[in-house]
């Protein structure tokens, strides 16, 4: 049976969730490598005043995704292919060996400072459920105002989708789309305008900084963001991490792309079980699990046979 | 008259039989009379395929030579490449895995659905070249025109040391694939699950095999026919009775083929009960073209169902099949015997007629089931799904479609789609143009992958009513009728009130009240069997599911 894993961007982070990673040596080795990397404690990372910055958050997505990833390298399971949502994609390329730990670290704090810094208050994004992308993109296009621009943009599943943008935009796009078909439509608690042509210059500031790093050639498929292939070539790599910021993430092709490519297990690296979530829903016959969920032990068991 | 042009040199005319030959010596080795040894069927295949071949490699949407497609993966690039795949169905993650590894070039098959996002990116990249997209009997019928394969990939259940071969209940298109090979001095190569002393019967003769090898396991079969009627809503259950009275009732349908969906299961397990009570059995649904639906089991135990002659077998249904010899179409050993070009032809020329489920429908009828960003191509249905312009002999119901006293009249094939108005995420089903549209161009296709032309489509049949469109020749009037059925998509939003009425009054629609159908009675307490163990029982437990349809 073929296996991908998933490694989950932002929304999935809670306070203390760097203290329920598995207990390893590989975990605590990653841990004081990410505190030496960074000049910080790793408590300062993952409480509740640090998760309020995009940076931090990043910083704790890739540490606790990459670390429980290096425990089943160390086991010897690698999966058939991997996948990140946003900023997971940096995780999933450092699990197929196209960035290390410490150049991926630098990346997304670089990132995460990039995209505190293009945006003022006053943007962010929301979900709607129960409309499809044709259907939004209609709407959004119908109701476009140059000044308080709204974009379509993750496609998470074909009936859940986000919108980033201004605020103002996205409150009246909302107040359109729940009188016109959407089942839920609500801003989520992020503070950037993510995966929209409002983040074209920060794409743009991390295709210079990729550009300096020898990327290595996957040694794992990845399945991408932005157009949802399988890249087996280090450059393609770097476009998709590079563009991604600025361009929506394709992830239920993505995913659908795994499935269709024969995987049927899918495990969620920490923290959260939002992707493994989403597999399941859309595919009947696929077994998922998550490692903030399952035992590590059992999906290691799975793995194996 | 003087013959002046005669040709210096002797022209050979078996040049494909010397070829075959040398290739049949080429594995000489390493083979055991007609029997490949399991683990050299990588070397095999990469000495009996040569680059450029024009390959068919049997995958449906039921059974799978998937020990084959997994060994075709492994042979080397540099020794087979730019193979031209024929296939009906593109189902595995192989099928696409040999465009990828540089082992073949180029497509032409039916139905890519299970990779209908992956070949969709593959022809926008430019990763494999898309010779067209067809239905099944045109696929079959270009094996021996334009088509003819070099090698023909097969699977079967069982051979003997001869290469006689027992394909059973799945025979499916097997021996359509093999003939066009084996009779054009191509190579036959079939996997099987076990070599036996003797056949329970011989399906395909060995006359027309070269090779056999017996795989690392049994071929993948997809139990794609068993629909679980726990799944069937009361808006279908509305529908079948609509169907029943306004279509099978009124036309004396006899004769025909239903589809995969819930709404025509709900259909089959309402004969026993609804259908019953009007008082129709005998006179309605007694010859089908069908695979053995396991929903179809309470009609044919009540005594309804005169014959079925399948496509494919289907998992689980075996057993109740031999043992209801009257009913389906048997081998001397007893088991079922299916052939889809056969079902497929019969379907097109021989039933009254043909209801399928759409999901998109234009507002002059021409429906697709595609979305976009995949091709997933047609399989059988379009075969089945329009008014075949060969058909000759008459049936009340194909005589009934008669509206003209021209003497040169004739009668028409019944084409009815299903439709709920809207899909889930408040999709409307009825829409002012096709995303069929899109996927042309995004593939770039030739035509507009339409699965069922509005021209050919007799009823539409909604939760609103039935729009018979096979009384009017006129497309603003069809366009009407559609409209008055398509509830409050784009398209019914054209309808108003005084134009339904007047469509009901001339017949050209009818809603379920006319039809003498309370809405209110449209339940799930109608249907014969109400889950699988309920079909189980009423088969007497001869009918053994697989096991993820079990609840118990």
């Amino acid at each position: 049976m073929k296996s991908a894993f998933l490694f989950p961007g932002q929304g999935s982070q809670y306070v203390g969730m760097l203290n329920d990673l598995p207990h390893d040596p590989v975990v605590k080795q990653i841990l004081e490598e990410s505190s030496d990397l960074l000049h910080l404690p790793i408590e300062s990372l993952h409480n509740d005043k640090a998760l309020s910055t995009t940076k931090a958050v990043q910083q704790c997505l890739l540490i606790a995704s990459v670390s429980t990833y290096k425990v089943f390298e160390k086991n010897g399971l690698t999966p058939s292919f991997v996948a990140g949502h946003s900023v997971g994609a940096f995780g999933a390329a450092v699990a197929s060996g196209v960035l290390t730990f410490e150049e991926a670290l630098k990346l997304v704090s670089l990132r995460g400072e990039l995209m505190e810094r293009t945006c003022d208050k006053g943007f962010g994004m929301a979900v709607v459920l129960g409309l499809d992308e044709d259907r939004l993109l209609e709407i959004v296009t119908q109701l476009f105002n140059v000044d308080e621009p709204v974009y379509v943009s993750n496609r998470n599943s074909p009936t859940q989708i986000t919108l980033s943008g201004s605020l103002k935009g996205l409150e009246r796009v909302l107040e359109y789309v729940k009188k016109h078909g959407a089942i839920s439509a609500h801003l989520l608690n992020v503070s950037t305008p993510s995966h929209c042509p409002l983040f074209k210059n920060v794409s743009e500031e991390l295709l210079v900084e990729l550009n300096k790093l020898d990327l290595k050639r996957p040694k794992i498929p990845i399945s991408s963001n932005v157009n949802s292939r399988l890249l087996r070539q280090a450059d393609a790599v770097k476009e998709d991490l590079a563009k991604s910021i600025c361009y929506p993430v394709r992830w239920h092709d993505a995913v659908n792309l795994l499935y269709e490519t024969g995987t049927r297990l899918f495990i969620e690296m920490p923290p959260g079980d939002v992707l493994s979530k989403l597999a399941n829903q859309a595919f009947s016959d696929v077994r998922t699990m998550a490692i903030t969920k399952n035992d590590i032990e059992d999906c290691f068991y799975v793995m194996s046979n | 008259m003087v013959m002046t042009n005669i040709p210096k040199e002797k022209r050979s005319w078996t040049t494909r039989l010397e070829a075959k030959k040398e290739r049949l010596e080429s594995v000489k080795g390493l083979v055991d009379g007609v029997i490949i040894p399991t683990n050299r069927i990588v070397d095999a295949l990469e000495l009996l395929i040569r680059p450029g071949d024009r390959v068919v490699l049997e995958g449906n949407n039921q059974k799978q030579a998937s020990f084959l497609s997994q060994s075709l993966v492994q042979v080397d690039p540099r020794k087979v490449h730019d193979l031209h795949m024929i296939m009906s169905s593109i189902s595995r993650p192989e099928h696409l895995d040999i465009f990828e590894e540089g082992i073949a070039r180029k497509i032409d098959f039916s139905y890519a659905g299970p990779q209908s996002l992956r070949i969709a990116q593959m022809i926008e990249d430019g990763k494999i070249e898309l010779g067209d997209l067809h239905t099944y009997i045109e696929l079959y019928g270009r094996l021996f025109i334009d088509l003819i394969p070099s090698v023909a990939l097969v699977a079967a259940d069982k051979a003997d040391r001869h290469g006689n071969l027992y394909t059973g209940p799945n025979t499916e298109e097997t021996p359509t694939l093999v003939e066009a090979a084996a009779f054009r001095d191509g190579i036959v190569i079939a996997q099987v699950n076990e070599i036996v002393d003797e056949l329970p019967r011989v399906d395909i003769p060995s006359s027309w095999v070269d090779f056999i090898v017996v795989a690392d396991k049994p071929y993948e079969l997809e139990p794609l026919f068993t629909r679980d009627p726990r799944h069937i809503t009361d808006i279908q259950i509305l529908q079948a009775m609509m169907v029943i009275r306004g279509i099978y009732e009124k036309h004396g349908v006899k004769s025909l083929n239903h589809g995969i969906g819930f709404n025509t299961a709900a259909i089959e397990l309402l004969l026993p009960t609804y259908a019953a009570s009007l008082g129709l059995k005998g006179k309605i649904c007694t010859n089908w073209v069908l695979n053995p639906h396991p929903t179809l089991i309470p009609a044919i135990e009540s005594g309804w169902v005169e014959s079925v002659h399948c496509f494919g077998g289907e998992l689980g249904m075996e057993k109740y099949v031999e043992a209801r010899r009257d009913i389906f179409f048997t081998g001397k050993d007893g088991s079922l015997r299916s052939n889809r070009t056969l079902a497929q032809l019969a379907g097109q020329y021989a039933v009254d007629l043909f209801i399928g489920s759409t999901l998109q429908m234009d507002g002059l009828g021409n429906s697709s089931t595609v979305t976009k960003g995949r091709v997933a191509g047609y399989g059988g249905a379009p075969n089945m799904g329009h008014d075949p312009g060969g058909r000759r002999h008459s049936t009340e119901a194909w005589y009934n479609m008669m509206t003209s006293d021209d003497p040169l009249a004739r009668g028409k094939k019944l084409v009815v789609q299903v439709a709920e108005t809207f899909q889930e995420a408040n999709k409307p089903v009825f829409v002012e143009s096709l995303d069929a549209i899109s996927v042309k161009d995004q593939a770039k296709l030739a035509v507009a992958p339409v699965m069922i032309y509005g021209e050919d489509v007799t009823h539409v049949v909604t939760e609103e009513g039935i729009a018979y469109l096979y009384k009017s020749d006129s497309i603003s009037e069809r366009r009407e009728m559609i409209a008055s059925v398509a509830g409050v998509t784009p398209i019914g939003m054209e309808s108003n009130p005084k134009t339904v009425e007047r469509l009901r009054q001339q017949g050209l629609i009818a809603m379920p009240e006319d039809l003498g159908i309370r809405r209110s009675d449209a339940k799930r307490s109608l249907l014969a069997a109400k889950n699988i163990d309920e079909l189980v029982q009423w088969s007497g437990g001869l009918y053994t599911p697989p096991a993820k349809f079990r609840s118990w």
